[in-house]
């Protein structure tokens, strides 16, 4: 099947869409990148087939996640149809009825553990939340910082993040990390930075006004604040990967007796520090958080010089410290790989990768 | 050889051997990645439309070699066939929108590149400019003080000597200054009428176009008569009720405080 490439996935979704033309409205206008997820997820449920226990996590998530495309009950046989049609079509004569009935069990099992873990979701929490912008703010050309309201409550962890959606490009769903802790009246602040050509990142810092609509999906993520361990804490974040490590550090806030914080805040140039300002009024009244602004591609910068992970060498022992970092891949990469060099346990080092390449 | 090609046209197997690739910008070891990237993107595509290609053959084998064994069961073509035909269809139409969004993002990104890089030239260039400004006026006012200061003055006493050498400072720097200033407002007075100029007769050249005159002009709304909410001057959000919670900001923030913290 894998000979034959982008023509199988192509095949399938044509198949799907000419028996159930409404399930075409649950896909993007491109579906170049919706092919190659079906087929990573064909190849990981086949390559997962003997170790259930981890496969079972995976098509509970899967199920999960696809209730905010608008994924119901009703759509599971149709896709398993076109998924058998297709199968039939590109093995030609070696597809035996035997083959077909072991397929069919076998999707018929996938669908059931999605089906399951999706119902399971939808008794506890909607599909997705309805999100009116109220304020936005372009603080550089291509950075802005925006809140969202929501109306109904949406429990997460501070450094959680979630997937969003915005009417201009619908089914285009992108994550993005809240920058504030929960709070009561349901507002959310996001951090975006618009990357060249990104699909969604554009519509969020140029298209976005007071009043504009999104779509939000269920929080996902692991980077966050792991609590009692007695440790001090280093926070390392580049350009708008500050965002879920400021919700962190509000999370601190709320202790009685805060771990020292150091915040380091690296970007290329000073006005890609587009946070600062509001970094250090927090600050202010805290004696155990201490920003540090650090920049690499401006001699003239009076603070830090240097790429982050260049800055935490030349400075004191993290050795004791949990650090949380987050931004763009090389940057994380170097800053754990430096972490790691200096002889902070790898079990303190806590980030978070979603892949920052925005197709 | 360039590695940018029209979509449609086909990559051949001598362009893959002879392909050159220029090194990368000073300062960036290899190759330069933006001509690789194309490339791969080229190739990438090349292989789908082969694979493709050779799907659809396949299909088309089947097809005959089914016909060939039913012979004489049915002339007409069976219903299975007509899906298929169906489904190759929208599976060309499929590509072809995704192939028109992946040239859409490839432009914006090349687009958005581009002032990018252009912005930051504006910007270094501006900078250079003004250190060069704010060096020459030094130059140029200290000199004057050294020269008010080796002047013979009424009273030869230092304090004097300092003052009129301080006000010769003062004097020649606001001067170059503004000089300076002058010059560089006067260029962007010229490039507003240059501006206005071109659209004026750009409008006209637009309106010689039209078939038909341009209707009237409908009145405009006095100003300020139906204020429209303009972005950021909506009514501020409720602060948040973390105790980090501050609205965002509704001034520029400042960079420029004077001494950042370091770490220790």
């Amino acid at each position: 099947m894998a000979m034959h490439g982008d023509a199988v996935p192509l095949f399938f979704y044509s198949d799907l869409f000419l028996r159930h033309p409404e399930t075409r409205d649950l896909f993007p206008v491109s579906m170049a990148a919706q092919r190659d997820r079906l087929v990573h997820a064909l190849a990981r449920v086949v390559a997962g087939a003997h170790h259930l226990d981890s496969l079972t996590g995976y098509l509970q998530d899967l199920g999960r996640e696809h209730r905010k495309f608008g994924a119901i009950t009703d759509h599971y046989p149709a896709v398993g149809a076109s998924l058998l049609t297709t199968l039939a079509h590109f093995n030609g004569r070696a597809w035996t009825p035997e083959l077909a009935a072991d397929w069919k069990a076998a999707y018929e099992l996938v669908a059931q553990v999605m089906i399951e873990a999706a119902a399971e979701d939808a008794r506890r929490r909607p599909a997705c939340w309805d999100a009116t912008v109220i304020a936005h703010e372009l603080r550089r050309f291509d950075i802005a910082t925006f809140r969202v309201a929501i109306t109904q409550p949406m429990p997460y962890l501070p450094g959680q993040s979630v997937s969003m959606e915005a009417p201009e490009r619908p089914r285009v769903w992108r994550l993005y990390s809240m920058a504030n802790a929960p709070r009561d009246d349901l507002t959310m602040d996001f951090h975006v930075r618009m990357i060249d050509g990104g699909v969604l990142s554009m519509v969020l810092t140029r298209g976005l006004a007071v009043g504009s609509r999104l779509r939000i999906g269920a929080p996902v993520g692991t980077l966050t604040y792991q609590p009692g361990s007695g440790r001090d804490v280093l926070l390392v974040a580049g350009s708008t990967g500050l965002a879920p490590l400021k919700a962190i550090a509000e999370q601190i806030s709320w202790l009685r007796d805060p771990p020292q914080v150091h915040l380091l805040f690296g970007a290329r140039t000073a006005d890609g520090l587009y946070d600062l300002a509001d970094l250090e009024k927090i600050a202010a009244g805290r004696p155990w958080l201490t920003v540090v602004p650090a920049v690499s591609h401006e001699p003239d910068f009076p603070g830090e010089r240097g790429m982050v992970h260049e800055v935490l060498a030349r400075s004191a022992n993290w050795r004791e410290h949990d650090v949380y970092a987050s931004g763009p891949t090389p940057m994380v990469e170097a800053t754990v790989n430096q972490l790691t060099a200096l002889g902070v346990p790898p079990g303190q080092i806590h980030v978070e990768d979603f892949g920052w390449s925005e197709p | 050889m360039t590695v940018t090609s029209r979509s449609g046209e086909r990559l051949t197997p001598d362009q893959v051997r002879s392909i050159a690739f220029p090194q990368a910008r000073f300062g960036h070891r290899g190759f330069d990645e933006e001509h690789v990237r194309a490339f791969c993107a080229l190739v990438e595509r090349e292989l789908v439309t082969l694979l493709n290609e050779k799907a659809s053959l396949w299909e088309e084998v089947e097809r005959l070699r089914r016909r060939f064994i039913d012979a004489g069961d049915s002339p007409g073509a069976r219903p299975e066939d007509a899906h298929i035909q169906a489904v190759r269809i929208l599976s060309n139409a499929q590509q072809m929108a995704d192939r028109y969004v992946a040239d859409a993002q490839q432009y914006s990104r090349q687009l958005t590149q581009e002032a990018r890089r252009h912005r930051n030239e504006v910007l270094a260039e501006a900078k250079t400019h003004a250190d060069r400004v704010l060096d020459d006026a030094h130059s140029r006012a200290s000199r004057a003080a050294e020269v008010a200061a080796t002047e013979p003055g009424p009273a030869a006493n230092g304090e004097w000597r300092d003052r009129t050498a301080e006000l010769a400072y003062l004097r020649t720097f606001s001067e170059v200054y503004r000089t300076h200033l002058r010059a560089y407002l006067e260029t962007l007075l010229s490039n507003v009428e240059d501006w206005e100029q071109s659209e004026q007769s750009s409008l006209a050249e637009a309106r010689a176009e039209l078939p038909f005159p341009f209707p009237p002009v409908p009145p405009s709304p006095a100003r300020g008569e139906s204020p429209s909410p303009a972005r950021g001057q909506s009514a501020p959000p409720a602060p948040g009720t973390g105790p980090l919670a501050s609205p965002p900001h509704t001034s520029p923030p400042s960079y420029s405080s004077p001494s950042p913290a370091r770490l220790p």
